[in-house]
């Protein structure tokens, strides 16, 4: 695989080290030091000196264990061997819990097939990424839903029940819970309508069903793979003796983003290892959705024999130090239990806050204002680059107006979409409307406008009247026959009006497209191979010269491909197409075809554009951030996810403990004091504050962000008065 | 010319700039996918490859001290009828040959021109006396010459790598090319591995050659990774209709099958997606 070029926060380990840094790196080769500090405190990239440390000290990499709870957050790790001075022999080897289970279940696969219960285990296990899974969780419940009531009371998108039927699986697996008691869980917690009482009944059998399905099928989706690795391999001997003869160095990072059941195998692990540096970043906590456990993580500490304090941000300045001293307090009051911290300086707060004299009433007000302060910060010298905009979702509307407004006044700007649907890009619905055409006995043939949409993207010099003209005389959707005629069968008019360079062009495309299947049906991902290949990308068609289209439909073709690996017995047995199938998928949307975007860009020098969260993630401080929409609940609300419910399946929970609107509003609380917090630590000088009166969907929102930022203001000015 | 953030040099990325400039250019600096096919029987190359992989799988699990009978149940009930073929010859002619410390699946890299050479071995033996053996498992038909093989750019790197980076597995300071030696074995071939002993020539030898070879890549210009003037080259490549060298893709017989990757026919997933997608 190609490697990716990231925008993470260039650790460099040629700078001076602080004395915090210092006193880390001065323990002894053989320690296990649990790290713990503020983010911007330095503690990555004293981990990275500890790495090399560890390299110098003639300790071979492939004996190092970076684990992180994603695979981005290690490569400033793996980046470092490459600087000249370390001189590694070897890569050190990155893990995820995901990745750790995965790769021993696929080791150990003949150890556990038998023992797990799985139908055939002298077959190979079936890894289900997260489409195929929902794919399955799909095919199942949708005769439940349709034929058994299932979930009839629940109005939202079917696709959402399947993912988070899923979710509450992949909960239970890393929470260290029997999915057996997901229903139960959630039922002993409510308060409120009887009828969702049925609904987790409901999410109960399915996940029953999904799971039964699952082991008769040697399937299995991320749930399944840590319960299997954690049952029957954690538990093994053999797979035990492999993992600490190979590993005998271990460096964690962002331990507070990890999962309890990671928090319980590092526990276990950490006598096997002769060093251990644990990072846990204070005040974090973020992938809590995902099951990230704060406690848990701290639970390490014990099993360390050192543990050490990182006490300085050594990114914000003080002002913005000041204005999280103040949200801190603010929160601290609001929940009613005030501290006795000092108060911040109004002075302080105001220079590092800035927000409109008077807030505009729409939300293209919000944006023209905060496009003008960019580019006023541009002017007076700040590198685009160290500007970025956050909105805690950053819907497409506000993305598309700012990057509109920005691109009108000439700054560089990039986007950070946590993922893409492929269906929206036109290389790829290019691909799949003329596959529609080639396997017409699916008898699922596209619109006449989508046909011409996907032509003018083919066809070197065709614009999209001629296409409609041309769709028009020679796309015959009824009858059986091939649907796309000659261009010689068409009115000898509007071949003129065609031209006959785009009508050569047009037959050569129809005749492959009328040949291709002629001897067997082709796989659906070897067809657009082909079809990439033979035509599409040769002279004279649209893909010919273009490298991005080429990457799309790339990752179209791998998407189609791993589908087909993972469902293609199942359905060739039940005399499915897999790539009707697939199709058909995409279109209702249970395969969203989303390929996640690493932090990747062609342009490091821009302004950001990113959702809240995934920036905090990201771990890059900036000179100057904007916070839109900062009326909106979403800065703190969680998701409306009526199947399940990331509080009351954590491990905190008590059982039989009821969540009420207290409970919820302290969620609250905690979710935008981290997120708040979390974003100041990595800001240096200043952060915008944007918001108009009605919001991007014209509510009027006045949340708690608001309050807080003037509850901090009202008493710094008090304080200071 | 500035090679990308990250990038390591292997066997696959050398062999793919010796043959084409421009494919190194286009699928290393550019990381550009083009979603053509490499040879024309699509699906049962990736049979092939798939089979591969799944053989190697088993030997790793062999190799893991995995009990045998369930590895042979497992490749007795493998789709692929070659691939019990392939089990038994080796359990028949490899096994004696595996004493000493066994580093399976490992990965060593060493420094060359402020870059970093990368090679990941089937498995590495250190043996008594300090004696390191590469095994590296083949799946291809044909059971080539040694000549052929003293030629591939993988025998040269694996064996310069181990050399200088076999230290961190021997614990020692310095390896001499001649306690090294590789050995291919064949399974469709029921014999003795093609053994291939490494000595201080031969070293020498290959550090010029991989030095040059860096150095020119480092060198060139953008511009100047010039397509290859070997269009038998462009057969089996996937950027054939990007240069305007042909329509079709080569046929799966005319394949070097020795340059198989198995590694690609894995199901790769990525649980990091987990987190970003909304539900
Ligand atoms: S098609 Fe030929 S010229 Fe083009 S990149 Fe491939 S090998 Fe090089």
């Amino acid at each position: 695989m190609p490697s990716s070029k990231f925008i993470l926060f260039g650790y460099n380990s040629t700078m001076p080290l602080t004395a915090d840094q210092e006193k880390l790196i001065k323990q002894d080769i053989k320690s296990k030091v649990f790290l713990q500090g503020p983010a911007g405190s330095g503690k990555t990239t004293a981990g990275i000196h500890w790495l090399t440390k560890l390299i110098k000290a003639g300790i071979p990499p492939h004996q190092i264990l970076i684990f992180t709870p994603q695979r981005t957050l290690s490569l400033p790790y793996q980046n470092t061997l490459y600087q000249e001075e370390v001189q590694a022999h070897g890569p050190v080897n990155s893990l995820t819990l995901g990745g750790l289970a995965r790769r021993m279940v696929d080791l150990f696969w003949p150890l556990v097939g038998i023992d797990a219960g799985f139908g055939t285990p002298n077959k190979a296990p079936n890894f289900l990424t997260l489409e195929t899974a929902q794919y399955y969780m799909a095919h199942l419940v949708r005769p439940l839903i349709e034929e058994k009531g299932l979930f009839d009371s629940l109005t939202i998108n079917r696709n959402r029940i399947y993912a988070q039927i899923l979710d509450n699986l992949n909960k239970a697996a890393v929470v260290g819970f029997p999915y057996e008691e997901i229903g139960g869980r959630l039922k002993s917690a409510w308060v409120g309508d009887i009828e969702q009482l049925h609904i987790y009944d409901d999410v109960q059998f399915c996940a029953d069903q999904f799971r039964s399905f699952c082991l008769e099928n040697n399937l299995l989706d991320f749930s399944l793979q840590v319960e299997v690795f954690l049952k029957h391999l954690w538990t093994s001997p053999m797979c035990r003796s492999y993992l600490s003869q190979f590993y005998r160095h271990l460096i964690v990072d962002n331990i507070e983003e990890d999962t309890p059941v990671t928090h319980d195998i590092l526990k276990e692990w950490l006598p096997d290892f002769e060093s251990a540096l644990i990072i846990f970043d204070q005040e974090a906590g973020y992938r809590s959705f995902l099951g990230a456990d704060v406690e848990s993580a701290q639970s390490l500490k014990d099993s360390c024999d050192k543990i050490i304090n990182f006490e300085k941000n050594l990114v914000s300045e003080d002002g913005i130090r000041q204005v999280s001293l103040g949200i801190n307090n603010a929160i601290a009051r609001l929940k009613g239990t005030p501290q006795s911290n000092p108060e911040p300086s109004f002075e302080a707060v105001r220079a590092a806050i800035v927000s409109p004299a008077e807030n505009p009433k729409y939300f293209p007000g919000m944006v023209a204002w905060v496009a003008d302060q960019i580019a006023n910060l541009i002017n007076d010298g700040v590198s685009p680059g160290e500007i970025v905009v956050l909105a805690p979702f950053m819907p497409d509307v506000l993305r598309f107006t700012l990057t509109n407004r920005l691109d009108e006044l000439g700054i560089p700007n990039q986007s950070h979409r946590p993922s893409r649907s492929l269906r929206d890009e036109p290389a790829t619905q290019t691909m799949l409307t003329l596959g529609r055409i080639a396997f017409h006995s699916w008898e699922m043939l596209p619109e006449r406008i989508n046909l011409a949409y996907a032509l003018v993207q083919a066809i070197d010099g065709l614009d999209l009247v001629r296409a409609q003209l041309l769709t028009a005389y020679a796309y015959k959707k009824s009858g059986s026959d091939f649907p796309l005629h000659p261009f010689e069968a068409i009115p000898p008019h509007v071949r003129d009006r065609v031209t006959f360079r785009v009508g050569e062009r047009y037959d050569r495309l129809r005749n492959w497209l009328e040949n291709i299947n002629t001897q067997a049906e082709l796989p659906l991902d070897f067809f657009l191979n082909k079809l990439f290949g033979e035509v599409l990308s040769q002279p004279g068609y649209g893909f010919h010269d273009k490298l991005d289209s080429g990457n799309t439909v790339a990752i179209l073709i791998e998407s189609i491909q791993k589908f087909r690996w993972a469902i293609g017995e199942q359905l060739v047995s039940d005399e499915i197409s897999i790539g009707k199938e697939y199709i058909q998928m995409v279109n209702e949307g249970v395969i969203a075809a989303q390929y996640v975007q690493s932090w990747e860009t062609g342009d490091e020098d821009a302004v950001l554009l990113s959702p809240a969260y995934t920036f905090l993630i990201s771990n890059r401080p900036v000179d100057v951030q904007f916070w839109l929409d900062i009326g909106s609940p979403s800065w703190y609300q969680r998701l409306d996810q009526p199947l399940t419910h990331p509080y009351v399946l954590s491990r905190a929970w008590e059982h039989g403990e009821l969540w009420d609107a207290e409970d919820e509003l302290a969620a609250s609380y905690q979710s935008l004091q981290r997120l708040s917090v979390g974003l100041l630590n990595r800001c240096r000088k200043k952060v915008y504050l944007g918001m108009s009166d009605l919001d991007v969907r014209g509510y009027e929102n006045r949340g708690l962000l608001i309050r807080i930022i003037q509850n901090i203001l009202q008493h710094a000015r008090r304080e200071t008065s | 010319m500035k090679l990308p953030e990250g990038f390591d040099f292997t066997q696959s990325n050398l062999k793919d700039y010796l043959d084409c400039p421009y494919r190194f250019y286009l699928k290393y600096v550019l990381h550009t996918k083009w979603p053509a096919l490499l040879v024309d029987d699509a699906l049962a190359f990736e049979e092939r490859g798939k089979a591969g992989a799944r053989f190697h799988r088993l030997i790793q699990q062999y190799l893991l001290g995995i009990p045998q009978s369930r590895l042979d149940a497992i490749a007795q009930s493998d789709p692929n009828p070659e691939i019990t073929r392939w089990w038994e010859n080796f359990l028949e002619n490899v096994p004696h040959l595996l004493e000493g410390q066994r580093y399976v699946e490992a990965s060593l890299s060493t420094p060359m021109l402020n870059q970093r050479l990368v090679a990941k071995y089937d498995l590495v033996l250190v043996q008594d006396e300090s004696q390191l053996v590469i095994f590296d498992w083949k799946t291809s038909g044909k059971r080539p010459r040694k000549e052929w093989l003293l030629d591939r750019v993988q025998t040269r790197l694996y064996r310069y790598i181990l050399t200088k980076a076999g230290g961190s597995l021997t614990g020692t300071d310095e390896i001499s090319p001649e306690q090294i030696t590789m050995n291919y074995w064949f399974a469709p071939h029921p014999e003795a591995p093609i053994s291939l002993p490494y000595n201080q020539k031969a070293f020498q030898a290959d550090q010029t050659y991989f030095e040059n070879c860096i150095q020119e890549i480092l060198d060139r210009k953008e511009e100047n990774f010039f397509r290859t003037d070997d269009e038998r080259k462009c057969r089996y490549c996937l950027y054939r209709s990007h240069c305007d060298r042909g329509v079709n893709a080569g046929d799966l017989q005319g394949f070097d099958a020795f340059e198989l990757d198995e590694e690609n026919f894995e199901f790769d997933l990525d649980f990091d997606e987990i987190q970003e997608i909304e539900f």
